[in-house]
């Protein structure tokens, strides 16, 4: 039943516009149509759910949202401002971190319960999971550190740390679970790390204040949105090297990619900006709501989701047509700070 | 004048330049809003025009800042310390005014990364809703701080600040002055 229920949410993303005729480009619109018909055959078989986890800041609170009916499924009380989220590899668990309450909170996203919490010192924000260890690594916002946590069958235990750059932010890991990558806000840098001798190999200059850091699909390059020089850097990994920058608009801070394409929130412009990950030029912008802050993008690409932390909404952009195709109201605050949809 | 400004910040040992200091993790919002009787031109009139900003508690003297490639605007507060505002976005069509602050001494307003939206909405024709809605860190950037720059003292000062703008431009407007 569940697993039914599940495949059915793909279905308003898989929607395009009639073609008109006065639109003039109905071609373009009957190729997205057929290739809108392919996804639904395709998402008839995998039960992805189509859910949004929430860190909504100021609720104090873990929202899940489902998409599809665009409705908040459970809210979960978590104290200590929850703002950093990271899903597990079989997305069955969010690791939320709490940098009021010095934390990270477990969510068991089946049974939509708090698993457990624990206690770290500092900041924690940023937290990524490695793709095949499952390890989680939280960076601390005041220190020039990110933790190293084991999940266990009870929830996480505090491993070690690594030593990054000042204010590490947005951490990433590569596909092969053998990299992390975290931008260091207050260096203007990212600190590549080797994940085996969890050592730092080699520190990448980019833009000013980097705060989100994602890797594009295939894990070759990384970007970061660089809060204060307004703009993106494209990094090449394995060339340690940046290698491109875009102009955004004012305080970017979050990137996502879907459609072979880049988006990143403005947080001072209300807009999201989408640019083109291989030329790094920019596409075009749209409008959002107040304070964007997370964006993430469905698993089958035909969503961009944004947490508006000003207006308590998500935003839903088609990131083919690059508009607001739907919203969605949350609690006080979402900021869903990294792997948020489910 | 800018020098004056930038020796009595170093004085006191509270540097606050909100582009270059790290922050606290927690954002925090404050959503304040007023009903003027007077139409929603007339208010705007005052409200989409940075440079008239005396409504705004404590400042005395708003000018452009010549030099910005950006619009900006120094704020001159009655203690002689400056507001610096950097416009994000003026739209009269929607009669809604962003910008966010480039400095301000914490003891003036208990702030980091102060940005903020200030609106009119028309309500009737003879009436208008100012809405400010204003995002912010609090004073003290780091962990444990001194309660006069924690989140609640910061949230709760920055409060007072923009209610007490909001009942000033109010009784002005009313008034009949403009």
């Amino acid at each position: 039943m569940m697993q039914a229920a599940r495949s059915m949410t793909v279905l308003p993303w898989a929607r395009r516009p009639l073609p008109s005729p006065s639109a003039g480009k109905g071609g373009g619109r009957v190729v997205r149509q057929r290739l809108a018909v392919s996804l639904l055959l395709l998402a008839a078989t995998p039960a992805t759910a189509q859910e949004a986890i929430v860190t909504a800041q100021l609720g104090n609170a873990v929202e899940i949202v489902d998409l599809a009916t665009k409705k908040i499924l459970h809210t979960i009380p978590v104290a200590g401002a929850p703002a950093g989220i990271a899903l597990s590899p079989d997305r069955s668990r969010a690791y939320v971190t709490r940098p009021e309450g010095h934390g990270v909170t477990v969510i068991d996203l089946e049974s939509q319960k708090v698993l457990s919490e624990l206690g770290l010192p500092g900041g924690p924000l940023g937290v990524g999971v490695n793709p095949k260890s499952g390890e989680v690594y939280v960076a601390d916002w005041f220190a020039e550190r990110v933790f190293v946590l084991r999940p266990t069958p009870e929830g996480v235990s505090l491993e070690g740390e690594i030593a990054t750059g000042k204010s590490p932010s947005g951490i990433a890991v590569t596909p092969d679970g053998a990299t992390l990558l975290v931008a260091n806000r207050e260096s203007d840098s990212v600190s590549v790390i080797d994940v085996a001798s969890r050592k730092e190999t080699r520190r990448i200059a980019v833009g000013s204040h980097p705060f989100g850091l994602t890797l594009s699909p295939d894990g070759t390059r990384a970007y970061t949105a660089n809060v204060l020089s307004d703009d993106v850097s494209a990094i090449d990994i394995a060339a340690g090297r940046e290698t491109g920058r875009v102009g955004t608009g004012q305080r970017p801070y979050v990137i996502a990619f879907a459609g072979g394409r880049g988006f990143v929130t403005d947080q001072y412009s209300n807009t999201v900006t989408a640019f083109d990950p291989a030329t790094m030029r920019k596409l075009g912008t749209v409008d959002v709501g107040d304070h964007p802050e997370g964006i993430a993008a469905t698993r089958d690409g035909n969503t961009v989701v944004v947490a508006n932390w000003g207006d308590n909404s998500l935003s839903l952009i088609d990131p083919t047509s690059l508009t607001v195709t739907a919203t969605i109201e949350t609690g006080d605050g979402p900021r869903s700070f990294g792997d948020f949809l489910r | 004048m800018i020098r004056t400004v930038l020796l009595a910040t170093a004085a006191l040992a509270v540097t606050v330049t909100a582009a270059s200091a790290q922050h606290a993790p927690t954002r925090r919002k404050v959503v304040e809003s007023v009903t003027i009787r007077a139409p929603a031109d007339k208010v705007w009139a005052v409200v989409g025009n940075p440079a008239d900003a005396t409504w705004i508690a404590h400042v005395v003297k708003a000018e452009r800042v010549t030099d910005a490639t950006k619009p900006t605007y120094r704020l001159t507060l009655d203690n002689g310390h400056t507001l610096v505002e950097e416009s994000r976005k003026l739209d009269p069509e929607a009669r809604s005014f962003a910008y966010y602050l480039v400095r301000n001494d914490v003891a003036d307003l208990p702030a980091n990364d102060y940005s903020a939206t200030l609106s009119v909405v028309p309500e009737g024709d003879g009436a208008a809703r100012v809405e400010w809605k204003a995002a912010f860190y609090r004073g003290y950037p780091n962990n444990d701080p001194p309660p006069a720059l924690n989140d609640e003292n910061s949230e709760k000062a920055v409060r007072a600040w923009i209610h007490a703008s909001l009942e000033t431009l109010k009784a002005r407007l009313e008034k009949g002055g403009s």
